[in-house]
């Protein structure tokens, strides 16, 4: 064998291992780019959604590319596997040889997530419209707008309005966090709803004049109440009688578990002058950590487990919601299964709720114990369970006693005090059963609405300055400095009304409360001032 | 008046003349081609991995609380730490690709046989010192790949009979990766095993200075012109050259392709996939292919094999002294190596 052959037995060897090892490398480098998620992942769009994805690249591409970052790209699902309608279902309607429905409800999801979407079923947040019947609601419906259309009273120039919308405040701030109640145009000029289509368990309607009704455009499209669409308000209620709206968190149409693990997400809703929750969370320890290590929360990670994939800082995600060492990686859809406390009345509740999730408020202990099936101290085990991952049983124990003695000073001191005093006034006749016509009605609305969640919120999550300066402190001076003095005058009106008996009881009431000893700091000295100058006026007169 | 010179060569007494005799060493024709230079390819990576790995271990800080954050100080925070760490990742990989090179070409052309059998010995230690120190340095990063790649390498070091349990001991420091585990890959990684490469690799350079560079004479080559030419000058600046083309390569992949980091070291958390460095690629398929002990076994074999081929090859050419055998055979195991390397690159499990 000669030298040469030799020679390109090594050439032809060495060339082969080279190019062996730079694809090797090539190999190294795509899998360090996955691993750290850099890499663009495959997106498969299924036969059946083909046309769509082509079609909307044009007319839609923000929502076409939001897709493709989407776990549900890499995994095939497409536009119709979320977006496909049943025949006979109100807002279907067909799209290019398919039956399609714009908007993609829990039922929707439910297909894939049977039982996320069952657990979301039973949440707060899938009941968040109650709302629409509740003082809040009332505020926006009526105080600030009006249930009905308003005409005009001057032409605004450039514009020729022929009404308002009264409910306009409703439809763009309350209902795009609590949810609306979607709703179709009719042919009659008003609107179409759930109430009026009556839909069977399968979401079609069983009422077909209202079917009927409904006002089309000219490819057969049903038209939404622009009232009550576009709407991702968590508690949604849907045409096909279900509840809620998975893109509340999950944002449409990428679908991002990172963007939901973060506190921002929760922000849309949770924050302002009534229930700062994000503001309270920034101003907190933990909040404070996320912000300095967002960088190591393992945000992209499949796997999201407390005490495993990150410790860096809890999220509201994942206290209320996310899985944890502890639970054996457990994430809940119902962020109520953790909390042991609402504040969200005038005065706290414990977290007792029945079978279908209500905060029981029965006051008699066996009827009580019969109504409970899931306690808050259940509910409080399980959130500790997310403190444990972090802290030792004596720090949260001690906490929670903290956070405990919180909610009851206020409830104690400020809350059932002004309900009591409130009752009073109504029942008295001294003020109406209308809400917000007197200037009581705001304060006390002020002092339990705003300054009394603000504290409670501030103290279950740790803000200090939420608690104190922002909450306990503006409660007192709205309590001392003007609900009580404009319960006295309110009082000193009806005397001089001839309503003095009326107006003594309420005063009794008031003074009641004073006498109790973390009142009597309040009039103390006063009281002994007044007393000592009507002494020394007797004693000059004499 | 006091001359620098004569106070150096009193007490340094090599002068020109014996300078000369050390550096005209006759150098083979042959290696005025560039590609039969590449045997001093992984003497210069050596060195390029002694210098960057002194820097690294400036901040290094071998313990499973601190290693990982001590790397990412180093590719993050750092001045150039990234193009430190990412000259040594790559030298590392040009280092056994070069080591790999050389030694086909010693052992397609012969030059292990006769005086050199104890030669190629050395060589074939410097082959698996290499491997090793580049398998104690993936670990040191203490990400999570590096960790199960560690763990993995013990586990199978433990399927050798009788003694395997005794060596995995000796390189975890203990039963299970534990908190020695690091600081003993660290010794062996910076010091044990450099140093004694370093003093393998002068070995190696005195036998070849002793015995010679393995005459090639082709046929298209001159009769009439010199059969040798010096090695200085010329072959020195071949040998330059090739490293200054080295350094720009490894610069180029330093910056382009930089050494990252994946998640850290989760002892409870097995990942889906685990990968060792390339250059094992090949023993973890064939791993893959037969039972622990049984692989275990065969490669231990492979490598005694490579280790006794100038002896066993001499055997053959005393039975038939034309035959080739080698050359068929090495065709064979270069095919086979690169075949599983390639196979297990291309697949997740």
């Amino acid at each position: 064998m000669s030298l040469e052959f030799k020679r390109g037995v090594i050439a032809f060897l060495s060339a082969l291992f080279l190019v062996s090892l730079i694809f090797v490398q090539w190999r190294e480098v795509t899998r360090r780019e996955a691993e750290s998620g850099r890499s663009k992942a495959h997106i498969s769009v299924p036969a059946s959604s083909k046309a769509c994805v082509d079609c909307h690249t044009q007319s839609t591409p923000g929502l076409v590319a939001h897709w493709e970052g989407s776990k549900h790209a890499e995994r095939g699902v497409g536009c119709l596997e979320c977006h496909q309608a049943q025949k006979g279902e109100i807002d279907g309607f067909d799209h290019y040889g398919l039956h399609i429905a714009t908007v993609v409800t829990p039922n929707d999801c439910a297909r894939c997530h049977a039982e996320i979407a069952g657990e979301f079923g039973g949440s707060h947040h899938a009941k968040a419209a109650n709302i629409l019947n509740s003082l809040d609601n009332l505020l926006a419906e009526v105080v600030e707008g009006h249930r009905g259309p308003i005409d005009p009273h001057s032409p605004t120039p450039g514009r020729a309005f022929t009404h308002a919308n009264g409910m306009a405040s409703v439809n763009t701030g309350c209902q795009q966090c609590h949810g609306s109640k979607v709703g179709l145009v009719s042919s009659d000029g008003g609107m179409l709803t759930v109430d009026d289509f009556k839909p069977g368990p399968d979401g079609v309607p069983t009422n077909l004049d209202a079917v009927a009704k409904v006002v089309k455009d000219q490819n057969g499209k049903p038209k939404f109440h622009s009232s009550t669409w576009p709407n991702t308000g968590i508690g949604r209620i849907n045409l096909d009688g279900s509840l809620g709206s998975c893109s509340a968190c999950h944002s449409r149409h990428d679908f991002s578990p990172r963007r939901a693990r973060q506190p921002e997400n929760c922000g849309k809703c949770h924050l302002g002058p009534d229930h700062p929750q994000k503001e309270i969370y920034e101003e907190s320890k933990h909040g404070v950590a996320f912000r300095d290590l967002h960088a190591e929360m393992n945000l992209d990670g499949d796997s999201w487990v407390l005490g495993k994939d990150y410790t860096a800082a809890p999220t509201c995600a994942s206290c209320h919601m996310s899985g944890n060492i502890r639970n054996g990686g457990r994430i809940t859809h119902d962020p109520g299964e953790r909390i042991s406390w609402t504040n969200r009345p005038p005065v706290s509740l414990a977290m007792d709720t029945d079978l279908e999730h209500r905060v029981v408020t029965e006051t008699d202990p066996e009827k009580r114990r019969a109504l409970v099936a899931d306690t808050w101290e259940a509910k409080r085990t399980r959130m500790q369970e997310v403190c444990s991952v972090c802290h030792s049983a004596e720090y949260v124990n001690n906490f929670y006693k903290q956070y405990d003695d919180f909610v009851v000073l206020f409830n104690e001191k400020f809350a059932k005090p002004g309900q009591k005093i409130m009752k009073a006034l109504l029942d008295n006749g001294l003020r109406t059963k209308a809400e917000f016509d007197e200037e009581v009605e705001w304060t006390w609305y002020l002092l339990w609405h705003h300054e009394g969640r603000r504290a409670r919120h501030g103290a279950s999550m740790m803000a200090p300055d939420y608690a104190h300066w922002h909450g306990m402190f503006e409660v007192a001076e709205r309590f001392y400095m003007e609900l009580l003095p404009q319960v006295r005058e309110m009082c000193a009106h009806a005397k001089e009304d001839g309503m003095a008996a009326e107006a003594d009881n309420v005063l009794a009431v008031v003074d009641e409360i004073l006498a109790r000893p973390e009142h009597q700091w309040y009039e103390r000295d006063v009281n002994e001032l007044k007393a000592k100058r009507a002494a020394e006026q007797n004693a000059e007169k004499k | 008046m006091f001359s620098l010179q004569a106070w150096i060569r009193e007490r340094v007494p090599v002068g020109p003349e014996q300078l000369r005799e050390l550096t005209n060493e006759p150098v083979p024709n042959h290696l005025k081609k560039w590609w039969w230079c590449l045997g001093g390819t992984p003497a210069y990576l050596f060195v390029v991995q002694i210098v960057t790995g002194i820097l690294l271990a400036f901040y290094y800080k071998p313990a499973p609380q601190t290693a990982y954050e001590s790397v990412r100080y180093i590719t993050e925070e750092a001045s150039f730490g990234w193009f430190i760490r990412g000259l040594h990742k790559w030298a590392a990989t040009l280092m056994v690709a070069a080591v790999v090179l050389h030694q086909m070409r010693v052992y397609f052309t012969g030059a292990y046989r006769k005086p050199r059998e104890l030669n190629w010995l050395v060589g074939m230690c410097l082959l698996l010192l290499t491997l090793v120190v580049g398998f104690t340095g993936y670990s040191l990063v203490y990400e999570q790949l590096s960790y199960w790649g560690a763990t993995v390498g013990a586990n199978i070091t433990d399927s050798v009979p009788v003694v395997g349990v005794y060596m995995k001991q000796l390189l975890l420091g203990g039963e299970v990766y534990n908190d020695n585990t690091l600081s003993r890959f660290f010794i062996l990684h910076a010091a044990v095993l450099p140093v004694t490469m370093a003093a393998l690799i002068a070995l190696h350079v005195t036998l070849i200075r002793l015995q010679g560079v393995t005459e090639f004479h082709f046929k298209d080559e001159d009769p009439k012109k010199a059969k040798f030419f010096n090695f200085f000058p010329e072959h020195l600046l071949t040998e330059l050259s090739i490293g200054l083309v080295l350094m720009i390569l490894l610069s180029v992949l330093a910056t382009v392709l930089p050494a990252e980091m994946g998640p850290k070291a989760d002892p409870l958390t097995t990942p889906e996939v685990i990968k060792p460095e390339w250059f094992f690629y090949v023993a973890f398929r064939w791993l893959k292919l037969f039972t622990g002990t049984l692989a275990v076994l065969s490669m231990g074999l492979v490598v005694f094999l490579m280790y006794a081929w100038p002896f066993i090859d001499a055997q053959i050419r005393k039975w038939r002294p034309n035959s080739e055998a080698s050359v068929w055979i090495g065709i064979a195991g270069a095919l086979a190596i690169i075949a599983l390397t390639v196979w297990e690159a291309s697949v997740a499990h």
